[in-house]
């Protein structure tokens, strides 16, 4: 009786010895990102990155966790303020905030090892800090016009080739009385790609002018952008509750032909090209330049990275898995997956018209411009939307709003060298 | 008697039994339109989880074409009530256990044994309940973390209890002070302790508060997503709250349909738990009247 | 303000002492658990707060001492005056509409008692039992434009002026809005404390009002309000620190705006520690917001006192 149960006891030993050692040998990675890996079209992307990568590597265990919106940068930010619990790959849009997190040490500088991955330009540039590589963007997001194609062929309307165009459009369409931009200002951040690009046609690289400090961000190309922004409102062009919606309800505008356009990034593909989202043809297109007087072009885009993942520095102890893991994550194998997103690995063909055609207004770019408040600094961010929002309340100063901001941005990052 | 008043005081619609079923009546009514109100905007997303996409996005208000269930299907498969359930049961209940009685405690005492230190130490735990939560969660975690605690579920509700003491000691304390005193004296008497006096005497009048107190801090505990979120990284320890808010936030309101259906299954099980218990709730809470 | 408990007994010295030991224990052990929980959870962090305002930091870079630049900095922020001015109206509020319906309904369904409205009792905690995301989202969908629950209906009855209205985005009536919502969210909280406290005044002192003939207002005036003095005044305090710590709601709803229509020094803090990477700054804002809840506190107690220690 006793030699049996001192044998059943060395069996238990070596078992739990041998499952120690086994999963020893397996690495654990730990993943946080936005959306739940589900069968949702719009999830397909990471339930394909998810399934694909452990079915290819099933030595490599993944934990990915989803996080949700304001989620994942809370608990990023937490996690890397206090240098403890960081996951090994989290996902960001790249720019000023991952630059932070690199600045401040918790990154895991991988140059060398994603140099030779190919993929678009500005797509790796959104995920270089200081001129080093920290992650990839699979995918890419630009601004540009959902145009509903339906009311435009109804009402014998051309999509606007130049800027002065947009004021015959929108009047016509409001006098059928549909409402010729959707924005969902109520949540601030969308009426930033606008805003971009009118500032970018008056002033061409006024915006990185101002970033480095060499123009303030009252000058004259961010007052006229600003004006003309102010008088669309006005004159009506954003419906009569633009402060009242926000994106979501932005979108169901657009879906129920009730909105003839929207000016957004590329992310909203998948749905605009979905026939349970919507029962309107709606198509894409660039963002046209002044006839004249301008110096931005039709070839200067705006957009970021719109899905990116970074590797932090407790990544370095498993830094092969880890590349395993990003490399995949750039593979047309995963990537093919995303019916909406614009693909910045060369040779994964885009799934719908609509995101071909935003894909070839990326092609089309001569230089690309980060979003403004993902790769100006953290500290002046949540200042700028603010502001952009208060160009459409009644009765506002654009220029005093700017010259504020201006005054903020003087504190924070500098004043103008001259 | 005192309350004897003139009529002219009782302000045009006045007193007088010869009235009294009117306004009984006319109050009733009121009542009754305050609870419609209160209750209509809880069964909004009921109107909206049957819905597709496009129905809800041309008809918000209109009543479904159809009951379809794939809305609460993908929305069960993600929130999986069969793992988060429990850690959440956990940390309700271990929460509950490390709030009410430190509270109840500290509550009779402040309200009492007043001296000067008492007082000067009811400040002391009343400054908890002055923290705006966003302030202190970096200083919380990085102290979890060297404390080994951050990634478990004690790890969670005992700082979840340490935010809820403040506010319930200082409702214990206000129970225990309209207690008539002569309660304690003629316990006293008897030749009663400290500790026989609190419990069998004060802490069975408290019953009213400690109903309560155990629904808010489990609907609180139930709730919570902030401190959850910061505070747990393993999925496996991750409560319902969090699966159902990582599925929302990933979707965002724009899904409507799906959202609603989210909503509908993580609410359903306090609700009915709210539902089946509310009459004993409601008795406890109302046993305050004091028998002689 | 010193009360000793009565000790009744006239015993002997010794015995005294015994039992003063006693009582000094029995203290000393009721407290300890709730001071361990503050020591080891709270008191860290509020000092990291007091610490940290004085100082310049991300959050992620290295902390450096600027004294009270930040507190001076806060005098010439539009935005922190904002959410200062928008907590009081909203404490002021909560207390002028929330306390007085809330005593309304706790005090009509415990006076009468009746078929309708004792099923009532149990609904207006219902809304308590929703986390705060989904309140925020049904306030959106009652309040919002296009097809909001108000404006719908304001279509239906062919009511122009009420379509038209866009709560969430007019600076004058977004703030109104989030109010509304946090009245039907908050107040179930409010009426069961107060129908406990109701109940709790004993039953003899409404039957001789009724035998005097006195009226359901004259009996709430006269008997239940002193009565609910203390209850009324900590609501009182539950509603200040809470506007002060106002966050959630309309984080969620508006996320502050329209420009600073609704913003709150929650908000405020959240944004300039979490977006704008000014932690020291959020710290300041902590500490106001800390230090005005201890002084409203400590005012709304000690108002009235005198009254209140003769229950």
């Amino acid at each position: 009786m006793k030699k049996s149960r001192i044998f059943a006891l060395c069996f238990l030993i070596v078992c739990l010895f041998s499952t120690a050692v086994l999963s020893a040998d397996e690495v654990k990675l730990t993943i946080w990102g936005r959306d739940i890996p589900d069968d949702s079209a719009d999830h397909a992307y990471v339930h394909a990155l998810i399934n694909g990568f452990q079915a290819k590597y099933p030595d490599v265990k993944i934990d990915y966790i989803a996080l949700g919106d304001p989620g994942l940068a809370d608990k990023t930010k937490i996690t890397m303020a206090t240098g403890s619990g960081l996951p090994d790959i989290f996902q960001t849009w790249g720019g000023s905030v991952m630059g932070g997190y690199a600045d401040a040490g918790m990154l895991f500088d991988l140059t060398n090892e994603l140099k030779g991955i190919p993929c678009s330009d500005a797509a790796r540039q959104a995920m270089t800090w200081k001129g080093k590589i920290y992650g990839v963007a699979p995918f890419f997001a630009v601004a540009g016009i959902f145009v509903n194609e339906g009311i435009f062929k109804a009402n014998n309307l051309k999509v606007p080739a130049t800027i002065e165009e947009f004021d015959k459009v929108c009047d016509a369409l409001k006098a059928k009385g549909i409402q010729p931009f959707a924005c969902g200002e109520k949540d601030k951040w969308p009426a930033l790609a606008l805003y971009m690009y009118l500032t970018n046609r008056y002033g061409g690289d006024a915006s990185a002018k101002a970033a480095a400090r060499q123009i303030p961000y009252d000058s004259d190309a961010f007052v006229k952008a600003a004006q003309l922004y102010q008088s669309w409102i006005k004159k009506g062009y954003f419906g009569a509750t633009p402060l009242g919606e926000g994106y979501g309800d932005a979108q169901q505008l657009m879906a129920t032909g009730k909105a003839a356009m929207h000016i957004t990034g590329s992310w909203m593909c998948a749905q605009y090209a979905n026939s349970e989202f919507t029962d309107q043809t709606i198509g894409f297109y660039a963002f046209p330049a002044f006839k004249s007087g301008g110096v931005g072009t039709v070839n200067d885009i705006m957009g970021q990275t719109d899905i990116g993942f970074a590797a932090t520095k407790v990544a370095a102890s498993k830094k092969d898995a880890v590349v395993k893991f990003l490399k995949y994550a750039m593979s047309t194998e995963a990537c093919e997956a995303e019916p909406g997103r614009i693909c910045s690995v060369p040779g994964v063909k885009a799934k719908s018209s609509l995101t071909a055609q935003a894909a070839a207004v990326f092609a089309t770019a001569k230089t690309v411009t980060f979003w403004w408040d993902q790769d100006l600094p953290p500290s002046v961010t949540s200042p700028l939307n603010d502001m952009l929002q208060t160009f459409f309340l009644p009765g506002a100063d654009v220029k005093k709003s700017l010259s504020s901001f201006e005054a903020l941005c003087v504190e924070n990052i500098g004043p103008v060298k001259k | 008697m005192r309350m004897r008043r003139e009529q002219s005081a009782g302000r045009g619609r006045s007193s007088s039994r010869v009235h009294y079923g009117m306004s009984e009546i006319i109050i009733t009514i009121v009542l009754v339109v305050l609870a419609v109100i209160t209750i209509f905007p809880l069964v909004v997303p009921l109107l909206f989880a049957f819905k597709t996409q496009l129905e809800f996005a041309y008809h918000p208000w209109a009543i479904p074409e159809a009951l379809r269930w794939n809305n609460f299907a993908e929305a069960w498969k993600a929130v999986r009530i069969d793992q988060g359930l429990l850690n959440t049961l956990i940390v309700c209940f271990g929460s509950i256990l490390c709030t009410i009685p430190s509270a109840v405690l500290a509550g009779y005492v402040f309200a009492r044994y007043r001296s000067r230190v008492t007082e000067i130490l009811f400040y002391a735990i009343l400054i908890g309940y002055f923290v705006p939560v966003q302030m202190v969660l970096v200083p919380l975690y990085r102290m979890e973390v060297s404390l080994k605690m951050n990634d478990t579920l004690y790890g969670l509700f005992l700082p979840m209890a340490a935010f809820g003491i403040p506010f319930w000691t200082l409702i214990y304390r206000s129970f225990f002070k309209s207690l008539p005193r002569e309660l304690a004296e003629a316990a006293s008497i008897d030749g009663a302790g400290h500790t026989k006096t609190f419990f069998r005497v004060m802490l069975p009048l408290a019953q009213p508060a400690t109903v309560l107190a155990v629904l808010q801090v489990f609907m609180g505990a139930w709730n919570d997503y902030l401190l959850s979120l910061i505070l747990l990284s393993d999925q496996n320890k991750f409560t319902m709250q969090l699966r159902v808010a990582s599925f929302l936030n990933s979707y965002g309101t724009d899904r409507m349909p799906r959202y609603a259906a989210a909503v509908i299954i993580s609410a359903l099980p306090t609700l009915i738990l709210y539902l089946v218990g509310h009459r004993w709730i409601i008795k406890g809470m109302l046993s305050g009247a004091i028998k002689e | 303000m010193e009360i000793v408990e009565g000790e009744t007994s006239c015993a002997g010295k010794k015995k005294h002492k015994k039992k003063d030991r006693n009582r000094s224990v029995f203290i000393f052990f009721c407290i300890l658990p709730a001071i361990l929980f503050l020591v080891i959870f709270l008191y860290y962090p509020i000092e990291e707060t007091f610490r940290l305002s004085l100082t310049k930091t991300t959050g992620l870079s290295k902390e450096v001492f600027v004294g009270t630049d930040n507190y001076q900095r806060l005098f010439h922020d539009e935005e922190f005056f904002a959410g200062l001015k928008h907590v009081f109206s909203w404490a002021f509020w909560s207390i002028v509409i929330q306390l007085p319906l809330s005593f309304f309904i706790a005090f009509s369904l415990t006076y009468y008692s009746n078929r309708f409205t004792r099923p009532l009792q149990a609904v207006f905690f219902l809304p308590n039992v929703l986390p705060s995301a989904i309140t925020a989202m049904l306030g959106k969908f009652v309040f919002a434009p296009n097809y909001g629950l108000i404006v719908s209906l304001g279509k239906v009855l062919g009511w122009k002026w009420l379509a038209s209205i866009d709560f969430l985005g007019n600076p004058n009536l977004a703030f109104w809005a989030i109010f509304a919502i946090a009245t039907w969210a908050y107040s179930g909280f409010y009426v069961i404390y107060l129908m406990s406290r109701i109940e709790q005044i004993p039953r003899e002192l409404r039957e001789a009002a009724e035998l005097d003939g006195a009226s359901m207002w004259s009996y709430a005036r006269r008997i239940v309000l002193p009565e609910l003095n203390y209850p009324l005044r900590i609501l009182a305090v539950l509603c200040t620190v809470g506007s002060l710590k106002l966050f959630d709601l309309p984080n969620m709803m508006t996320t502050g705006g329209p420009g600073n229509a609704t913003v709150t020094l929650g908000i405020t803090l959240y944004r300039h520690g979490f977006i704008n990477w000014n932690y020291g700054k959020a710290a300041a804002i902590g500490v106001v917001i800390f230090v005005l809840s201890l002084v409203f506190t400590i005012l709304q107690f000690s108002l009235g006192r005198k009254k209140d220690e003769a229950i």
